[in-house]
């Protein structure tokens, strides 16, 4: 009887860590939606930040720590986005899988189209800058595209799956992309070449994939908030371009641009750059959707 | 100290000259510029106002109207596979020193880490933040009378343990160190070169809300005070201090305007045991409480109050109140205007006025949360 006990309480074991999720901790939820699109059932994942947060200034609390203690691959956007609070809370985590170099670690940007590279000699003058490129890279459609291959290309290393479901999972992914990419493409055609001003230099690549042009932001220089004297630019500018909108992420202060929107007849929209960004917003194509549809609005036209 | 700056300047020197031929030259050279530490400095100027009537902690100090205080260099790196580096060199108008330097191993089983070095020992939460980056232009009074200008600090070791609870953060840290002389730390002295200081912190965090969090802390330090001498037998009897300390850290930051706003209140409070020649004790206590509270996304205003006794006398005090505003053009610079209000022990009041200005350069690492 005890045999059968032991044998019987040892299958169960073994089937629960034959079935055991992998534990995937992102930094943004973000990456969470593109690995939650790759990885299906078989992960469980746990974003560090949310999209209504600005990924640059995160606290490192020792709340994150748990999550990364356990965690089987972390996913990082990189380009420097998370380097204000990222590398003590690795040096804490006492989980070696996931350090840089490690096999539970991944930076997303592999092969991705990032923008806006600084050439030669670059300092604090010219605000929060990032040596690496703008890490707001995961805009482009295309770009999530290959985070999503990274992704898959990684859990399989990690979790060789005989039933290969990552491949069919990133397949299927890949093969709505299309499919959303060309209502998009429709979605957004009256936009083209449409001029708009940001409040942080986050949506180059978002500009680039729908042919909009980011003609100025709120933030003079990355990071740094906005004197009378760059408000008073901005007022000009906007009357003498005649540009329709100011677009505010939504962990910005509204009261400045409501301001100049108030002075100039732009419209002012809270923009999400992020999953996660405004209530509904919970997977990758629903960020297109929104935005675009959110845009399209603010010419006036039916979404 | 001479070695001290002669590493500082071959790094700098080694580091400058990669940075150069980086550009220009072959990958190799690229690679190794790569693999250099990260080397970043903080400046402190200070300006003071006021006639000092210093207390024993603050004797030393020169009160000059105009002084730049210290610059902070550090040296940040991985070493190998295992390992991590971390070096932090003060340098004032009249001295060079090694402020912390040390190893950390953080890649070991069973939620541990091994640090080994010269640190500054975890006993409360503010006596590891070097004071140009604390938002105050002095120390906490409690902090000066027990653990001295610099904190409690030494060479020696550290074991830190994370206990294995998924859903609550506890750390459980314990280090032993070279005791200090009473000359850098009034609350120990060594008489022997050999004597060491045990100390212990437990503490744990927890996220109440999404924008509220608690840490609560408890800490432990023991170690040799002064040594009495038997004429009688020639022996000779080491007596101890035991210093007992109890922290609470409260925040808040709502993460939809974290540059916004921000709160937090932060109290420290210490007892100390310590051992007299004769078979007496002298039991004393102390402690600082503050709020600093950001109110625009450059601007932080705040208040502290302390209430000390002394190692070797509880049975008189001091008091003081310090306010501020702050001014932060950026992350990496700020400008703070200051008020301190110090009951002496003997009756005096002492009123000084600070401005304090600080400036980063380089990639400074983030301090502990």
């Amino acid at each position: 009887m005890k045999t059968i006990r032991l044998t019987v309480s040892l299958m169960c074991l073994i089937s629960s860590l034959a079935f055991a999720k992998l534990k995937i901790v992102t930094t943004t939820q973000d990456m969470a939606a593109l690995a939650r699109e790759v990885g299906g059932d078989r992960i469980d994942i746990l974003p560090i930040t949310k999209g209504y947060q600005d990924p640059h200034f995160v606290d490192a609390k020792p709340s994150y720590l748990l999550k990364l203690r356990s965690a089987d691959l972390l996913i990082v956007v990189g380009r420097e986005l998370e380097v204000g609070w990222l590398p003590p809370l690795l040096t804490n985590a006492r989980n070696s899988r996931i350090l840089p170099g490690g096999p539970g670690f991944l930076d997303a940007s592999e092969g991705c189209d990032v923008l806006q590279k600084p050439a030669g000699q670059i300092d604090r003058s010219m605000g929060d800058i990032h040596p690496f490129g703008n890490p707001h890279y995961w805009l482009d459609p295309e770009n999530g595209r290959i985070i999503a291959r990274n992704i898959a290309r990684k859990l399989s290393e990690i979790d060789p799956d005989p039933q290969k479901t990552y491949e069919e999972n990133l397949r299927r992914f890949e093969s709505a992309l299309d499919e959303k990419e060309t209502q998009w493409k429709a979605l957004a055609a009256p936009l083209r070449g449409m001029a708009a001003i940001t409040y942080h230099n986050s949506l180059p690549n978002f500009a680039k994939a729908f042919g909009i042009r980011i003609v100025n932001h709120v933030e003079p220089k990355p990071g740094v908030p906005p004197s009378p004297v760059h408000m008073q630019e901005l007022i000009t500018q906007i009357r003498k371009e005649k540009i329709p909108v100011l677009l505010i992420e939504p962990y910005f202060d509204d009261r400045l641009p409501m301001k100049i929107a108030h002075q100039t007849g732009a419209k002012m929209l809270v923009f999400p750059p992020s999953v996660g960004g405004v209530e509904g917003v919970n997977t990758y194509f629903e960020l297109f959707d929104y935005d675009l549809k959110l845009l399209k609005s603010a010419l006036g036209e039916k979404p | 100290m001479q070695f001290i700056l002669v590493l500082l300047f071959s790094l700098l020197v080694s580091g400058g000259a990669f940075a150069q031929d980086a550009g220009s030259t072959s990958g190799a050279l690229q690679s190794s510029n790569l693999l250099n530490p990260n080397i970043s400095a903080i400046g402190w100027l200070q300006v003071e106002a006021g006639r000092r009537h210093p207390g024993p902690a603050e004797a030393g100090e020169s009160g000059n109207a105009i002084q730049m205080r210290e610059v902070e260099l550090s040296l940040q790196a991985v070493v190998d596979t295992l390992a991590r580096a971390d070096l932090f060199v003060a340098i004032d108008e009249d001295d060079v020193e090694l402020e912390e330097g040390y190893l950390t191993w953080f890649r070991l089983p069973w939620n541990l880490a091994l640090k080994a070095g010269k640190f500054k020992a975890n006993f409360g939460r503010f006596n590891r933040i070097h004071t140009p980056e604390t938002p105050f232009a002095d120390r906490p009074l409690v902090q000066q009378n027990y653990f001295g200008s610099e904190g409690l600090e030494g060479p020696g070791a550290s074991v830190s343990w994370q206990a294995p609870i998924p859903w609550f953060f506890m750390n459980l840290d314990l280090e032993t160190l070279q005791a200090p002389e009473a000359a850098e730390n009034p609350s120990f002295d060594r008489p022997k070169s050999k004597n060491l200081l045990g100390v212990g912190r437990l503490n744990a965090y927890q996220d109440l809300t999404e924008a509220w969090n608690l840490t609560l802390g408890g800490s432990a330090a023991f170690g040799p005070s002064s040594q009495e001498f038997d004429a009688v037998t020639g022996s000779s009897h080491t007596h101890h201090s035991q210093l007992y300390g109890a922290d609470l850290t409260l925040r808040w930051k709502n993460p939809r305007r974290a540059v916004y706003r921000s709160f937090l209140w932060s109290t420290e409070a210490l007892w100390s045991n310590r051992d007299e020649p004769g078979g007496m004790t002298t039991d004393s206590h102390g402690l600082f409480s503050y709020i600093d509270y950001q109110f625009a996304r450059r601007w932080h205003t705040g208040f502290r109050y302390d209430y000390t006794q002394f190692p070797a006398d509880g049975s008189t005090h001091e008091e003081g109140h310090l306010a501020y505003v702050t001014f932060t053009p950026s992350e990496f610079s700020l400008v703070s205007l200051q008020g301190r209000h110090v009951k002496r022990p003997d009756g005096t009041d002492e009123h000084l006025g600070f401005l304090k200005v600080t400036f980063n350069i380089g990639p400074h690492g983030a301090h502990p949360f």
